[in-house]
């Protein structure tokens, strides 16, 4: 796709978000100082907005492929407070869009779990009608729910009668979604432009399974590339450069 | 001479209006000088000492006093100029109170008025007790003890820049020029003060403009030890000690930091003063989008309203200091005899 | 407490939104319906038996595939449409007003119809897309409320008809009470919110009117630490489990009797995270390092209210809530807990926090 790698700051430009979230930024770091992310990953929302407001082409590819545009939780706490009325939170989200669409993702260890992202809360959307549901929170991946969630989900239709649903019912909490509503939902994904979205994240995965020389399922989780993905952590991702001044004016005094 | 007996009314009794005022009755003019509290003087009174050289702002304010202290000149005080208007070859003057006052010109000096650190929610001013504004230190500094509220000695004072400038979400994206320096000279007094007592500017960008300014700032380091660090704060919150803790990003290390402060001063900006506003809707003159008054051009014509007779002085056309505001003072006065003398 | 009450109630008195007396449409949310089914239920109770409101939910409505869209595997564009299709729902069904029982959702709908505002081609596309996906049209709603927000509006009500309080009775002395309101309630769009951004009033008003006292922490205003992708993916969750961790220090000194959360997502991590802090560190928060129960605003309503603890669901947060029912004066037999459909007790789990 030569044609789309010309000019990325216009393919940025054509996201709402995007427009939203980026006037031009004067470096005060009002953002990176509330930021969870700067503070655990070796992060700096002000940096990535700054590099993106050169409209440089080749930064900002380089950004689309780099690790730190997937650090963001998209608290969006930054856009609370930006004194230039900017959300860098929704400028991540414009990279990491495009990213998806140039398949630059796979470039990253972070960028590449966005496979693991469509093939849970994306493939759920559209097969349960929800992000969550309750029987796809396995206790053994999720050993971080605790002994009541294996007890709720080893009793799901005992613990939800108590609790006034009823699993796959008619109504109420985790009912059952027909067909003819996900069929809508699976509609609006395919003129929207979600279903594209999907598909750009499949295919570009499937191929860097096959650069990396993995396994790889059209469907489901239970295959190499996605466990891959899901755990794969090269340890760089906290490294934070030294800072006396940091390390001595939190201690307190 | 026919002109030296024309009436001018000076709208504001602050800097800009006490020299305007002062320095037309001294030429023989018939000056009014309408001032809304109690006493003119303006912002100066709350001031403790003046940068760059710190001399007590008693001394200004004395100079003044004498400066307007002239047979010709009349204050009235508690009293605000509403609305002023073209009558006759001259300009009618509406004060509070339903008065008015007849003049030949006008000179509207009306100033500014201290951003309200309330509406930086963040910072907590109103909220937690040791979080106080430039203001406020400069009258613990007039009262000769910085404390916090509980009367115990600080041992860690932030200075925080551009409260309420530079800022869009209170809708003053305008730099109020005359915050960093006050730091500066503020952070000297602490450690003066308080010489065991760490003390810390957060700014974005040091904007060291007028004369010896940059030198302040240079000797606040070299001799002082003041801290300066690159990055807007974020947040304010308290600890379970009733210490103020504050998250800020150290911009030139590029990491996030929180530190633990005893008080927190808020570098209060200028916007224009809300007295002025009233006049200027009531009066039909132009504002610009920072609210200030905007005169038919910004070089050549900035004492000039665009109403005829009706001239301006001081921050209510812009942030400065008090040697700009008494220079476009006299650059007002200039405006207003030049005027007089080509009716 | 430091924080000066005069302060804090200027600045709410900025922030007054407006919240519908009656008739709503009401939405779920992905994690609510799944790990705090009861909380769901009960406000729908609490609106319609207690409060005599009329509250419709169409079981046609879905998610709004808000974790999705901030995980950034759903456009804009879709969730724009998704969002349009239940306002369509409420617009056949003939209500205006949207109760939404979820924190991301709120924020989403709230981003939605900023965006509209501003930018009114996006409403006009997202029309075009629902009706060629679906065939349906639309009226944007006239207000959307978190459910949080209707609670709020009707505390004083519910404190007229309340049974128990925030209140120890054995010493007569008000709970100390951690709010946490969840990012997306209010930080995106402030007016949206009671209260606004920094501090807003919308538990602090709850607690308050049903005897509690709130503490004010130096990371009162951090993310719970979900971050989307920074959970929901395996190798992330430390930086959930950071932040989290973060909050639970910041608190501790005030020794909390419990958490009261906004946003479901919120309410799950700080309940889960104190059972992993334990398994790793050894570590147990809370005033009697028994833990911080960490309930929804439905159950400590429903709690007020005098509802079996065990029907809101107060049994299935892995923060135990026996210490605390006791303080409040709730008498409620543990061993009834856990429940089968024929009443017949379930096996217990085990290593539960105050089990």
């Amino acid at each position: 796709m030569p044609e789309l790698m010309e000019d990325l700051y216009s393919r940025l430009l054509q996201d709402v978000r995007f427009e939203e979230g980026l006037k031009a930024c004067m470096n005060c770091g009002i953002c990176t100082g509330i930021c969870p992310a700067a503070e655990y990953y070796n992060y700096d929302p002000r940096r990535i907005v700054d590099l993106v407001q050169t409209r440089n082409n080749d930064i900002i590819r380089e950004l689309l492929k780099s690790e730190t545009i997937w650090y963001c939780g998209q608290c969006m706490s930054c856009k609370t407070r930006c004194p230039r009325g900017n959300t860098p939170g929704m400028v991540i989200m414009a990279l990491r869009k495009l990213s998806q669409e140039l398949g630059y993702f796979t470039a990253s260890e972070k960028g590449r779990q966005q496979f693991a992202l469509k093939r849970t809360v994306g493939d759920n959307v559209l097969k349960y009608g929800y992000c969550i549901v309750s029987y796809d929170v396995d206790p053994k991946v999720h050993p971080e729910q605790g002994p009541v969630w294996e007890h709720y989900y080893n009793h799901m239709d005992d613990s939800l009668a108590r609790l006034g649903g009823e699993l796959n019912g008619r109504e109420g909490p985790t009912r059952l979604i027909p067909d003819d509503v996900l069929d809508e939902l699976k509609n609006i994904f395919k003129v929207t432009g979600g279903q594209a979205l999907f598909d750009a994240i499949e295919e570009a995965s499937e191929k860097k399974a096959e650069e990396m020389g993995m396994e790889f399922k059209k469907e489901g989780r239970d295959f190499e590339y996605y466990r891959h993905v899901v755990s794969a952590d090269n340890s760089c991702h906290q490294n934070e450069p030294e800072d006396v001044r940091k390390d001595v004016y939190e201690t307190g005094r | 001479m026919k002109t030296m007996s024309a009436h001018i009314v000076v709208a504001g009794g602050g800097v800009a209006g006490m020299e305007a005022a002062g320095t037309l009755a001294g030429m023989g003019y018939r000056v009014t000088m309408i001032e809304k509290d109690d006493a003119p003087g303006g912002h100066l009174l709350q001031w403790h000492a003046l940068f760059p050289d710190r001399r007590p702002a008693d001394e200004v304010i004395s100079h003044f006093r004498k400066h307007t202290e002239h047979p010709n000149l009349r204050i009235i005080t508690g009293t605000t100029v509403e609305k002023v208007r073209n009558h006759g070859s001259g300009v009618l003057v509406s004060l509070s109170g339903g008065a008015e006052e007849q003049a030949d010109a006008v000179i509207v000096a009306t100033g500014f008025e201290l951003f309200d650190a309330h509406r930086k929610e963040e910072y907590g001013y109103g909220i937690y007790d040791n979080v106080i504004t430039s203001a406020d230190l400069e009258a613990m500094f007039n009262r000769g003890l910085v404390a916090k509220a509980d009367g115990s000695v600080p041992s860690r004072i932030g200075l925080v820049h551009c409260v309420g400038s530079r800022d869009e979400k209170v809708n003053n994206n305008h730099c109020s020029k005359v915050c960093c320096v006050t730091a500066v000279k503020q952070a000297i007094e602490i450690r003066k003060m308080l010489p065991s007592c760490e003390v810390f500017c957060f700014y974005m960008d040091m904007r060291m403009y007028g004369p010896y300014y940059e030198e302040l700032y240079r000797e606040s380091q070299e001799y002082h030890n003041v801290n300066f660090i690159r990055g807007k704060v974020s947040e304010a919150s308290v600890n379970i000690n009733n210490r103020l803790v504050i998250k800020v990003e150290d911009t030139l290390a590029g990491r996030p930091l929180k530190m633990e402060l005893d008080i927190i001063v808020l570098m209060v900006g200028m916007e224009m003063a809300g007295a002025g506003m009233r006049l200027a809707e009531a009066s039909g003159m132009k504002r610009g989008i920072n609210r200030f008054l905007e005169s038919t051009d910004h070089h050549y014509g900035n004492n000039l309203s665009g109403l005829r007779g009706v001239f301006y002085a001081g921050t209510c056309t812009a942030p400065m200091n008090i040697t700009d505001t008494i220079s476009h003072a006299r650059a007002a006065v200039t405006e207003t005899v030049k005027y007089l003398n080509s009716r | 407490m430091y924080m000066k009450p005069e302060g804090k109630k200027r600045i709410w008195a900025e922030y007054q939104k407006e919240i519908p007396d009656d008739h709503f449409f009401y939405v779920r949310s992905c994690i609510r319906q799944t790990f705090f089914a009861g909380s769901e239920q009960y406000f729908l109770k609490i609106l319609r038996d207690d409060l005599g409101k009329d509250v419709y939910e169409d079981p046609r409505h879905t998610t709004c595939t808000g974790i999705g869209y901030h995980g950034d595997v759903v456009p804009f564009e879709t969730i724009q449409a998704v969002v349009a299709r239940h306002f369509a729902l409420a617009t056949e069904a003939g209500y205006k007003h949207i109760a939404i029982s979820c924190v991301t959702s709120f924020g989403i709908y709230s981003e939605i119809l900023e965006t509209w505002k501003h930018f009114p081609e996006t409403l006009e596309r997202t029309r075009e897309n629902l009706y060629k996906a679906t065939g349906r049209t639309f009226d944007v709603p006239e207000t959307i409320s978190h459910t949080s927000d209707i609670i709020y509006k009707f505390r004083d009500q519910i404190a007229r008809k309340a049974k128990y309080h925030l209140i120890d009775i054995s010493t007569g002395e008000p709970l100390k009470v951690v709010e946490h309101i969840g990012c997306h309630y209010s930080k995106m769009f402030p007016k949206y919110g009671v209260g606004g951004a920094e501090f807003p009033h919308v538990l602090v008003g709850m607690v308050e009117a049903w005897g509690g006292d709130i503490i004010d922490y130096p990371e009162r205003r951090h993310c719970c630490g979900f971050g989307f992708r920074q959970y929901l993916v395996q190798a992330n969750r430390g930086y959930s489990l950071f932040a989290t961790r973060k909050k639970f220090e910041s608190m501790q000194p005030y020794r909390p009797d419990m958490i009261i959360a906004n946003c479901p997502g919120c309410t799950m991590f700080m309940d889960r995270w104190q059972y992993t802090i334990r398994e790793i560190d050894g570590i147990t928060y809370g005033a009697d390092g028994q833990g911080i129960p960490v309930l929804t605003y439905e159950e400590v309503a429903g709690l007020v209210l005098g509802y079996n603890p065990w029907e809101l669901g107060l049994q299935y947060h892995n923060v135990q809530s026996l210490p605390l029912l006791r303080k409040m004066g709730i008498k409620a037999d543990p061993s009834e807990r856990f429940l089968a459909k024929d009443g017949s007790r379930l096996p217990e789990p085990e290593n539960l926090i105050n089990g």
